[in-house]
This record gives structure tokens, sequence and C-alpha cells, in this order.
């Protein structure tokens, strides 16, 4: 077999060439590939500059010799071979690592801060450079969400969650560097797990281990509501805990039948939770009533959003991402994925993160991936975010950050 | 003409024979008449057809009706004609019969009523006609035929009448009459003729009667192997290919009468007079008849089973999901080996006790070591208080049994366990010196949530809450002593032995999740006690020689039991004391085993360093048998000094399944 028959073709209406097989041989490799790639569009338009492809063979990416990654995919050779091609992303590169003293349960970036959760009871600032800026104390126990909500200026108001069953907003002063818990959001029965602020910043949900999601308002007041204590509990002990205002849920949204591993806010109205009682469920935030659920087979830990798309994603402990359409309903993209902890991945462009046991594997949403980013000693790696880094961090206590170099293309998958 | 001609001639030949006896008298007129008549007749035979019928005016009627009247019809005139007048008498008729030579060949004309002289040509028609001739003289009979139908192709058809229109249109009638059949056949009134089968006579079997009539009346009966026919080398005159070689010659020679592939030696004569008589006829007879004799021929009856089919159906494990299939997470941190593991009741919680004088608690979800606390000395045993609304733990620590209250709840569920915990001490009766004594912790123990402890007279093996979590089991095995079971109630501060005799080494106990029954394993045997009617209700027969663990379903009737000869026998409580079955999937002995509260899983942890999940329904139905279907092989402890896993717990709402081993590793398999 020195000779294939490949017909090329892409989504990407840039790069386009005709569609006629090509004899090209068997082994090519991606370079090869790139350059009979490049040499066609220098023919159609005198204009090219040389692009880098990637190329993938029935949605695996091609990274061995052709006649080698046909033979192991089992690929018939007796038809024409169809090959797509796309802009090569190069693998994001390792920036900073950050270490904390603990494990890291959270992160959660912006353009300019990282935001830590950590099971040392605080959460942290960084600079995107990794430099420490704020250290903020106040839970009674761990950490496990953190989530930025909006910023004015140089105020940030922030949210962290903890297995004290609380959620503490707080505004941060980045000038001034000064950190003011200003609210003290209690209601949950079991540690607060997941948190997710909606678009606009104004109202944010928490999902809790009590099977729960609260529905809270984001916005700073002064005045404390009003929180019925239960008799038996001394005044004054209650005092010394409080931390900021206490403030009560705007709605409490109850339906899961166990604990609420993930939430998200999809758009302004619609809320989306991951739980441990095999479901998704899709709820309108307004009426608080469930709008979608989607049944799966296993615990889902974590579920996502893309915007793109409009597709949701969800991670389950069988080490499969599966991919759902919430529109039609019960239709499951399943693929196969060796994942179990998929603790936050974001969809960004045509990519997403997932997360694995030993290492943060980058995806098409096709679900090929693209690359692998880390090998980890300490193989528990708790959470990922991508905002313009990709950002991990887990059970070495180490925050690891890569650059990634942001693709043009994002026709939807 | 010629028709109506003999029709004239055959009428007067009735009148001849007629006339004969009638009367003889008045031909002599008729013949004057008639043989003018006739003469004119056959002169103008062929020229005029009706001048004959002149004299004739009334037509072809019966003349009888005339016969009283004079005349016959009318003329044209309207006027009589009258009759000939016929006064001839008989003597007349005689005279004339006599005298007139023409009397034989005069006719008497009815119509006419008068006689008619034949001529000659009429007299030769009437004897050809009588004679079986044609009338015609000229007529020849045997002109050759003329083929209407030949061999050529006539250009016009035979005939040209086209079709008649009512060969267009179906009788009536006749459909009438076929569905008249046709009712009558499908009603069975009438039998269509049927094509008889000729072939029976015609052909028989010729070899029927040979062995069928034998082996039609004894049913096992074989047939005598056949002689084989004999070939050319038996020939006397075989061909020369068949005749020894003097190297095939010396070879036989050679060779043992067995061995031989022919019993003797083909030879060649010249005719067959030659042939002598063959001297080993009588011996091949009689050994013949020995075959016949001593073979001992039997039918052998072999029923076709096939092996597949003798296993019972069982469901693919496929069909069973779900079940634990891979490894998840690995719990480290205990620095010995991990004996005993226990998941909090809301499954948030994983709480592990080591040898390395540890209890741990783990976050469940992601293998955070939240607490450790240590002990002072190797957990054999530790168990989660299954009720939902305290949080508490109980630790068998050497000789004492530790309450511990990690504190890892809601504020209420722990105040609550605070509470519990917080009952006064209720003094006992009768302070004997092996009774279980019970103390609170203080200082740095009591900050590491270990509230209370019982100390107990010898060491404790393992701890079991009841269902309700006020009480609390524990086992000291010692073969000598009644004392091996104490029954704790942590409200009241109260321990008590049940038994006052000693059955045997005591393995493990547990309680009924349901009802007041208590589950005591033995060596050899499970006891089931009625806490309420203090009484022994059933006795389990493990067959297997040293029980390690026991472990009842949550409904209450199946009891699994592992045993350290490998074994695992299930019980079903309705239905014996014996095993309801017996599985030996493992290699080693097996250290414990555990049934899932909502799923139908149960696990068995062995030295071998596998968990082997099986999936058991049970049902409801008292009628149908539990199913159970081995499912899963779970592999991933190392297997240290000789142990492999220790202890296996399942998660209370999810089907994961825990294993804690002597790598002092705690896996998380879903």
């Amino acid at each position: 077999m020195s000779q294939l028959q490949a017909r090329f073709f892409t989504e990407d209406k840039r790069y386009e060439v005709d569609d006629v097989p090509f004899s090209i041989p068997a082994a090519s490799e991606v370079q090869d590939l790139s350059n009979i790639i490049n040499k066609l569009l220098e023919a159609k338009h005198a204009s090219h500059t040389k692009v880098e492809f990637d190329f993938l063979v029935k949605g695996q990416f091609l990274r061995t010799s052709l006649s080698c990654h046909i033979e192991a995919e089992g690929i018939s050779v007796e038809d024409v071979v169809e090959i797509e091609y796309v802009e090569r992303i190069t693998a994001p590169e390792p920036q900073e690592c950050i270490t904390h003293d603990d494990w890291i349960s959270s992160v959660h970036a912006d353009a300019e801060w990282i935001l830590t959760g950590c099971y040392d009871k605080t959460a942290k600032i960084w600079s995107v450079e990794g430099k420490p800026v704020m250290t903020m104390a106040g839970h009674s126990d761990v950490v496990k969400d953190v989530a930025w909500v909006k910023r004015d200026g140089l105020t940030s108001l922030l949210l962290t969650a903890s297995l004290d069953q609380t959620v503490l907003l707080w505004e941060w002063n980045s000038e001034r560097n000064k950190v003011k818990a200003r609210h003290c959001c209690r209601g949950h029965t079991g540690s607060v797990d997941t948190i997710s602020t909606d678009p606009t910043g104004s109202k944010f949900c928490s999902g809790s281990w009590d099977k729960m999601l609260k529905i809270w308002s984001a916005v700073p007041t002064d005045e404390a509501d009003e929180v019925e204590e239960p008799a038996d509990r001394p005044r004054k002990k209650q005092k010394t805990q409080q931390l900021g205002l206490t403030r009560t849920p705007l709605m409490t949204l109850s339906g899961h039948n166990e604990a609420v591993s993930s939430v998200l806010w999809c758009n302004s109205e619609e809320v989306c939770s991951a739980s441990w009682d095999h479901t998704i469920r899709v709820w309108d935030v307004e009426t608080g009533a469930m709008k979608t659920t989607l049944t799966g087979s296993k615990v889902f830990n974590c579920v996502s959003y893309s915007p793109l798309c409009r597709w949701l994603a969800s991670g389950s402990t069988d080490r499969h991402i599966r991919l759902w359409d919430p529109r039609t309903k019960g239709t499951t993209a399943l693929k196969v994925h060796p994942t179990f902890c998929l603790d936050r991945f974001s969809s960004y462009n045509n990519f997403f993160l997932s997360l694995y046991l030993p290492c943060v594997l980058v995806r098409r949403s096709s679900g090929a991936a693209v690359s692998d980013l880390a090998h980890w000693l300490e193989p528990n790696l708790l959470c990922v975010c991508v905002f313009q880094l990709i950002l991990s961090g887990g059970a070495d206590n180490r925050l690891y950050t890569y650059r990634y170099s942001s693709c043009q293309t994002d026709a939807g998958a | 003409n010629k028709d109506e001609d003999d029709e004239d001639l055959s009428d007067s030949e009735d009148s001849i024979y007629s006339g004969l006896e009638d009367s003889g008298s008045d031909s002599e007129e008729d013949e004057e008449e008639g043989s003018d008549d006739d003469g004119g007749d056959v002169d103008d035979n062929a020229e005029d057809q009706s001048l004959e019928d002149i004299r004739n005016t009334v037509g072809n009627i019966p003349m009888e009706w005339y016969k009283d009247f004079p005349h016959i019809g009318y003329d044209l005139d309207g006027k009589k004609i009258y009759k000939p007048i016929r006064n001839k008498d008989e003597l007349d008729e005689f005279l004339d019969k006599m005298e007139n030579p023409d009397y034989w060949r005069t006719v008497h004309d009815k119509m006419t009523a008068s006689d008619i002289v034949l001529s000659d040509e009429q007299v030769d028609l009437v004897n050809r006609l009588q004679r079986g001739q044609f009338g015609d003289v000229n007529f020849n009979e045997y002109e050759p035929t003329v083929e209407f139908f030949s061999k050529d192709v006539m250009i016009h058809p035979v005939t040209n009448r086209p079709a008649h229109k009512r060969s267009f249109i179906p009788s009536l009638t006749e459909k009438e009459k076929v569905s008249k059949l046709v009712h009558a056949i499908k009603m069975g009134w009438i039998k269509p003729r049927r094509v008889e089968d000729d072939s029976k006579g015609r052909y028989y079997d010729l070899w029927a009667s040979e062995d069928s009539s034998i082996s039609a009346k004894h049913k096992m009966h074989l047939p005598a192997p056949k002689i084989p026919l004999p070939g050319h080398e038996e020939s006397y005159n075989p061909p020369p290919e068949y005749l020894f070689t003097e190297e095939e010659q010396s070879l036989w020679d050679q060779q043992d009468p067995i061995d031989r592939k022919l019993t003797f030696i083909p030879k060649k004569f010249d005719s067959l007079r030659q042939v002598p008589a063959f001297s080993r006829f009588i011996h091949e007879r009689f050994e013949r008849c020995l075959d016949l004799y001593l073979c001992p021929r039997q039918r052998k009856m072999r029923v076709n089973v096939n092996a597949e089919d003798l296993i019972p159906k069982l469901p693919k494990p496929k069909d069973l999901q779900p079940f634990p299939t891979t490894q998840s997470l690995v719990y480290r941190g205990h620095s010995g080996l991990v004996r005993s593991i226990s998941v909090s009741p809301s499954g948030q919680w994983l709480a592990s006790g080591s040898d390395d004088g540890s209890v741990r608690l783990w976050e469940v979800c992601t293998s955070r070591c939240m607490k450790t606390i240590q002990v002072g000395g190797s957990v054999k045993s530790i168990a989660w208080n299954p009720n939902s609304s305290v949080c508490l733990l109980a630790v068998a620590v050497n000789s004492e049994v530790l309450i511990l209250s990690p504190a890892l709840a809601d504020r209420q569920v722990v105040s609550s366990s605070e509470r519990l915990l917080a009952a006064p001490q209720e003094e006992g009766p009768s302070e004997e010196s092996d009774t279980a004594v019970w103390s609170e912790a203080e200082g740095e123990e009591l900050n590491q949530g270990i509230r209370l402890k019982i100390q107990h007279p010898k060491p404790v093996h393992q701890v079991t809450w009841h269902a309700k979590g006020n009480y609390l089991a524990s086992v000291m095995p010692d073969h000598s002593s009644h004392l091996q079971v104490f029954v704790h109630q942590v409200s009241r501060r109260r321990s008590q032995n049940p038994f006052r005799k000693s059955k045997g080494l005591v393995q493990c106990v547990s309680f009924h999740p349901i009802r007041p029954y208590f589950f005591v394993a033995t060596q050899r045997s499970v006891r089931i006690y009625n806490l309420v009617k203090q009484e022994m209700t059933k006795k389990l027969q493990a067959n297997s020689k040293w029980i390690s663990s026991i472990a009842i379903h949550s409904g209450g009737d199946h009891v699994i039991c592992g045993s350290y000869d490998c074994r695992l026998s299930w019980f079903d409580l309705d239905l014996s004391t014996k095993p309801y079955k017996m599985l030996r999937h493992h290699k080693k002995a097996v250290r414990s085993v555990a049934y899932h509260k909502g799923y139908p899983l149960f696990a068995s942890a062995s030295d071998d360093g596998s968990v082997i999940v099986c999936h058991g329904t049970v049902y409801n139905d008292l009628l149908q048998n539990p199913l159970i279907v081995p499912v899963k092989v779970l592999r991933g402890h190392a297997i240290t000094h000789n142990l492999g896993v220790l202890d296996v717990t399942f998660h209370p709402t999810q089907p994961w399944v825990f294993s804690s081993g002597a790598d002092a590793t705690i896996r998380l398999f879903t």
C-alpha cells in the first residue's frame, strides 16, 4: 500500500479545496498533508499564506503516519478515505505554577485575576502572573466553589461556597486590596458544592448536598434578611460566627433526589443542574418550575453549556462525556472518553476541556482530543477553568496555567 | 322428387300388402285408369310435379272420413267429385286376379280411390328398394370419396358462418348445473372420481420382509452383520493382479493369521471343474456361527443432550446494569492495613479504621481525607450509625469500643447526636467483673471527637449498629467463655450479655434490619435469635469450615455468609436452613461480604485481591427463587503479607462499592 485515495474537506470556508479525490502516499505524515493543502490553496488563491493544518480521519486526529493510523483504526482503504482538516491549534503552553497550602477545590479566572478556593478553608486571589494578592478567610470549613460575580471599576464582587453550608458574598477593592464579607447566605442544610452566577451578575444559584438549588440575590445591601433562628441556639454564639449580613434565598428549587453536583446558569432565565440522582434538570428561574429532565444512567458530576451550539455536556463517573441537546429531550450524543471527574469545563469556541484524573484533555466538540496537558504525580485533578488561560488545580496543591492560541474558527458543531 | 316418390311408393307397398287381404275385386279398373295415369305420370314426372295431385283435392287426410260419402272432395266449380264406382265383389276380385295379367302390378290408391297399374320401371324400382338398393339405377354408391378435410390448405374455410351471438353469452343453465355439482361436492354428497393408485400392485419391496418382521417383533433387535460379498480375489480365475507375487506370498506366510488381509491365497484354475473343495468351509461356518452367537448386539439408546442446555439460563451481566465496573478513586493516607470501612448513611463520608492506630474520615467524591483521629491501637472494626438523624461512629480498638462524633453533618444532626450521648448513665444493679464499663472521653480525645468509651473485658473484634441507631452489638471471640457478645444501649449507657451459654466461637453478629432478630455467626453455623421472645428461631448450616462474615439483605429474608474456605453461601430464610446457593468464585479466603441497600447487588472481598460483585435479585413472590448472577470481578488491591481485600461496603445510594485492603488503600469502584 503505497498510494491512497483520499478526499479532503473542511468546515472552514476560507480553506476549502476542490472536492476531488487525490492519490497521496500512504506514508505521508501531518506535515506532508499540510503542505499538500497549502499547495492546493496557493494554486487556488494567489494571496494565500501558509497555514498549518491538522487532520482528522473519521473524527480522530492524525498523529502518526497515515498508513499507521488507518491500520490502527481499521479503516478500509478500498474506498476513498475522507480526511477532514482544520487549522492547527498549537498545544497550550504551560505558563505558571501557583502553589497553594492545600488542595485546590475550585478555580475561576477573569481577564486580570484568578480566584481559587482551597481546602484550607480560604479563598485566594492571584494575579494572572501568579502573584498572591489576597486571602479570604472566613469559612469554618473547606471552600468548595468560588465565582466572580461582577466588577465595577476597582471593586469586585465574588462568591465562595463552603462545606459549612454557607455562601459568602465578598466585596474586594483591588486598589486598596481590602476585602469585606458583605453577606453570609444561609439556608442550605448540606455542604454547598457548586455556585453559578447569572449573566448580569445580579443573582446567583447554589447547589448543595441537601438536594436543593437556591437562587439568591447577588446585589450587596446594608440590611440583613430576617432569619428564623431555632429557639435553642444561643444567640451569643451565633453572633460570633456571623460574618457579614445574613441573606436568605429568593427561591428554592427542589426536585432532585440526590445531592446536586453542579449548577449552571445557561442563559438569563434558565438554570441547569446536574445531580447524583442520574438526572440533569433545567429550571425556569422566573417561576421556579422544572422545564426539562434529562435522565442518564450514571451519576453526573458536572455539566457545562455551550452557547454556540446550545448543547449541554455532562461528565459522569463511568468515564463518559455525554453531549445533550436540551431542546430535543432525550437525544443524547454519547461520546466515549476517559473522564471521571469533569469538575468544570467551559465551552470556548469549538473546544472544551475535560478533566481526567491524571490529565486535562482539550477536545473538539466532536470529541476528538486535541491535546492532553499535564501529567500529574498525584492523580487527582479537581478543577479546571478556561478563560484566556487554561487553569487546572487539584490534590497536589498546585494551580497550573496554560496559554493557548485562540482559534479563529467557530463553525459550530 | 325422389324422396316424394319413395314415400308414395312405400304407401303403395303398404297398400299392396293390405290390398292382398282387403280386396282384389276393383284392381282391374284401377289398373286401367292407373296404367294410363301412370304412364302419363311417369312421362310427366320430370316435367311437372303438381299434375299428379290434381285428382286429389282433399289433401293428405284419412280417407275413412269420406268412406260413407259417394264423393271425395270438390272440384273448382264446387261440384262433388264422385268416387269411381266400385262394384267389384269378391268374385269379381277373384276373376280379376285370375284373368288380369296385370293384377299383380295393380295398386289401389286410397287417396283417389282408384287402381293404378305399375309400369315396368316402377316395378323395377320397387324390386330394387326391396332388395335394399338405391332407387336410382344410375346412382353409383361406390364412387371414389372426395376427402372433405385434406392435407392441402384450402383458401376458403370449411364454413364461413360467423360464430353465433349465443356462443358469446355464458349459458345460465350450464352455470346452474355446475354450481349445483360444486355445491354437492362441497357438501360431500357426491364424491369426485378418485384416481386409483395402482402402484401398490405393480411394485413391491423385494427385501421388505427380510428383517422388518423380526425387528418389528423385537424392538431391541439388531440384524446380524452381513458377510461381505466375494470379490475378485475369491474367483477361481482371478485377474492376474490379484494373484500373489512371491513377496506377497512370503509376507502372507510370515504374518499372524489375525493380521492377514486375506484369509486365503487367491489361486487360478483353468476351469471351475478343477476347483477343489474348500477345506476351511466347516471351520469358517463354525466361526461365523460363533460370531453371531457370541457377539453381543444391543441397541444403545444415546440421549443427545447439549451441554449448554443443562446450564440454567442467566441474564447477561450487560443487562443487569448498574453495577460497579471501574476503579474511580483511591483513598490514600493510611500507613497500615485498613481493616474496616463504613460509609455514612448520607453517602457523603467514608470512615476507615486501620492497623496504624488511626481512624480516617474521607470525602467520598474527592478522596480527600477530612479528619484523622488517633485512637491508640489498631482498629478492628468501624461502623457508622445507620440512623441519618444522628452522626455517630462506633470504633472497636483493642478491648474498647469508642463512640465518635465526627461532626461532619448539619448542626442539627450534630447536636442531636450529642444529646443522645449526653444521656445520664444508668447504674446497673449488678456490678460484676465481666461487664462493660462506660466512661466519657476527656481532654485531647474529646477534641478529636471521641465521646464515649466502653471498656470490654476482652479484645473486641466487631461492632455493629441496630438499624434504629440506639443499640450497638460488639463481639469478643473466645472459645471457652459464654461472654462473647455484648448489646449496648447508647441512650441509656447500658450493656448486657444476651447469652448464657457458649455455642462456639462467635465470628460476627448482626441485627435484622426490620424485625427484632439477632444473627450470631459461629464457625460453622448462623443462629438467629428472637430478641423479644428471647429464644433461638433458626439455625443456618453454612456447610463451610469457618465463617468470616455475614450480611443481611435489606428485606431481611436473605443472608449471605462468607467463609475462610473461599465460599460464599446464600441463605433464603423462607426456603431452608441450608444454603440456597454456594458460590466458589474466589481463590482464597473470603474476608468480607456486603449487600447493597437499594440495588440488587452484593459483593465479596477476598484475600486473592479481588472484589466480586454479584447481581442478586430477590423477588417478593415467595415461589420464585432469588436470581444470582456474578457480574464483575474488580481488581486493584495489591496483595501484601498474603492479605488482599479486607473489607467491602456499598455506597448507600449509588451502585458503588468501596474496598479496603492490606495495601493501606481504600478504593472506590463505580
